[in-house]
């Protein structure tokens, strides 16, 4: 396996306030990795920041062999990875299938249809709304719609950020089960996630994140499920 | 009595269709970028101003100064949005504002330099009678207007919901962040944005001055006003209430001034425009394009 994405010492402000302060981490081609960590970590602004919304101040984030701090999100986008981010973001007043070719703008190939008739098997529930405005679908359609619509770019690389943030139970199980099954089709994932004990049976390898610096990096097995359950919720202070 | 009803309606209707062009460009701006630009209408007194002197300076047809109106304001639209707009994406929403006020003025300077006199003749759309239906008139103008608006939004919601530029548009439009994280390059579609606008704002501005035969330097302040108003009364950010409110604003106009006299008229579209902010119906603060 080889680095399909790599990290090296990010730094990304808001102001003065650095809120990634020198970040390196990996992922690996057709894996599933993980980042954890309690609020304010800084795991959202770093996605942001690989997706190419926020600028970093210094670091290198080096994709497939390309170069991408500091390029426009479009660039990103156009250089393979694609990022669902919190909250999911749908286009709320435009229809489902309109979301869909959204996702697919930067594609000039005629599978566009095709591909949009194979997230339909996947996700049939978005086929029955297909002409329904995203902003009248569920939490949870909206981020199975969320996450189609990424797939829409035929990205290297799936990043998402908390997908499972809000959803009840039943439908954080099946996103999961969506994440195992994009995997087994060789889509290579970097996951955010705050439900550490769901994350840590899919994922291959996995971060902890602290106050903007990765504060731990192994596979799940490495660390006891609940001293990682206990430092993602909240750090590793002592208690 | 009903002739003049009917007449009146007619006449306004014909105003209210430059009116609702004004502010679909307009609501495409404000779309797009969720903030006021002031120098709409004043780019679209620069393309005309332009056209008038093309028109004393060479022998041009009517096309010919049409075609010049809509490039001038399209160019001193693409101005606006490099100065104003461009650089300040990320927020100071004030600012671009402000900075929208001080090309307006820049405008009003550049034409009074080049053109000093207060007034310039337009060459008319038409010369010759208007068509008489029994007792009511209909001039040739107000027809022209009228299918000018008809066609450009049908064309335009063509555009929007037929093509890739639209589907990128009205990305931006309902979630701009997503937008950028599916791949549009969101400053490129909201250049040409601004292009479009200011063109069909150019097309609009033709129509006016073209009818009225006359242009002076308020042409700015005007149509900025005018736009501003129907997009207002149609409800931010709403195409088909742009056009909705430009027509409304153009009969209510007509009838304002027949039964109460010119002085009244824009009294009672102010009068309009304060109750209607004031009991903000649903359909003013619904906030979508489509």
């Amino acid at each position: 396996m080889s680095a399909l994405l790599e990290i090296r010492d990010l730094v990304t402000a808001y102001g003065k306030i650095e809120a990634l302060k020198g970040v390196s981490l990996e992922v690996q081609q057709g894996s599933i990795t993980c980042l954890l960590g309690p609020n304010g970590a800084g795991k959202t602004t770093l996605m942001m920041t690989i997706a190419g919304i926020l600028r970093p101040r210094s670091g290198s984030i080096r994709f497939a062999g390309n170069q991408f701090a500091g390029h426009p999100p479009h660039a990103i986008v156009a250089g393979g990875a694609a990022l669902v981010p919190e909250n999911r973001l749908v286009f709320p007043n435009m229809t489902v299938l309109d979301n869909l070719q959204a996702g697919a703008y930067q594609r000039r190939d005629g599978e566009v249809d095709v591909d949009i008739e194979k997230l339909f098997q996947r996700f049939p529930r978005l086929k029955e709304r297909s002409n329904q405005n995203a902003g009248t679908l569920s939490g949870g359609e909206q981020q199975m719609l969320a996450v189609a619509r990424a797939l829409m770019s035929r990205p290297k690389l799936l990043l998402m950020d908390e997908p499972s943030l809000g959803l009840a139970p039943l439908v954080v199980e099946e996103i999961f089960r969506i994440i195992a099954q994009l995997h087994q089709d060789g889509v290579s994932i970097f996951l955010v996630e705050q439900n550490a004990h769901m994350a840590l049976k899919v994922a291959q390898h996995f971060y902890l994140m602290e106050q903007g610096r990765v504060s731990f990096s192994g596979t799940p097995g490495a660390l006891a499920e609940d001293e990682v359950i206990r430092r993602a919720y909240l750090g590793s202070a002592k208690v | 009595m009903i002739f003049d009803l009917i007449q009146n309606t007619f006449d306004g209707l014909a105003m209210g269709a430059s009116y609702a062009l004004l502010a679909v460009g307009f609501t495409l701006i404000f779309g797009v970028l969720r903030r006021v630009n002031l120098s709409y209408g004043p780019s679209i007194m620069f393309g005309a101003y332009c056209a008038t002197w093309v028109h004393l300076n060479f022998q041009a047809g009517l096309l010919a100064l049409a075609l010049v109106t809509i490039a001038g304001a399209a160019l001193a639209g693409a101005y606006v949005e490099r100065l104003c707009f461009a650089p300040h994406t990320q927020g100071s929403a004030i600012a671009a504002m402000v900075a929208s006020f001080a090309l307006w003025m820049q405008f009003e300077e550049v034409v009074t330099l080049v053109m000093p006199k207060h007034l310039y003749d337009f060459p008319p759309m038409f010369e010759g009678e208007p068509l008489a239906f029994g007792p009511l008139g209909m001039r040739v103008e107000a027809l022209v207007m009228l299918a000018c608006a008809l066609a450009i939004c049908f064309a335009l919601h063509r555009l929007l919901y037929r093509s890739r530029f639209g589907l990128a548009v009205r990305a931006v439009i309902d979630a701009p962040v997503a937008a950028q994280l599916a791949g549009i390059n969101v400053p490129r579609i909201l250049g040409l944005v601004f292009l479009l606008a200011s063109s069909i704002g150019g097309l609009a501005g033709w129509l006016i001055v073209s009818t009225h035969t006359q242009i002076t330097p308020m042409l700015g302040m005007w149509s900025t006003l005018k736009g501003l108003l129907a997009m207002m009364i149609g409800g931010l950010g709403s195409l088909p209430g742009a056009v909705i409110g430009g027509l409304a604003l153009g009969i209510l106009e007509a009838h304002g001034q027949w039964f109460l006299g010119p002085q009244a008229r824009d009294l009672i579209v102010y009068l309009l425009l304060f109750v209607l902010l004031a009991w903000r119906p649903r359909w003013m603060t619904t906030q979508s394009a489509s």
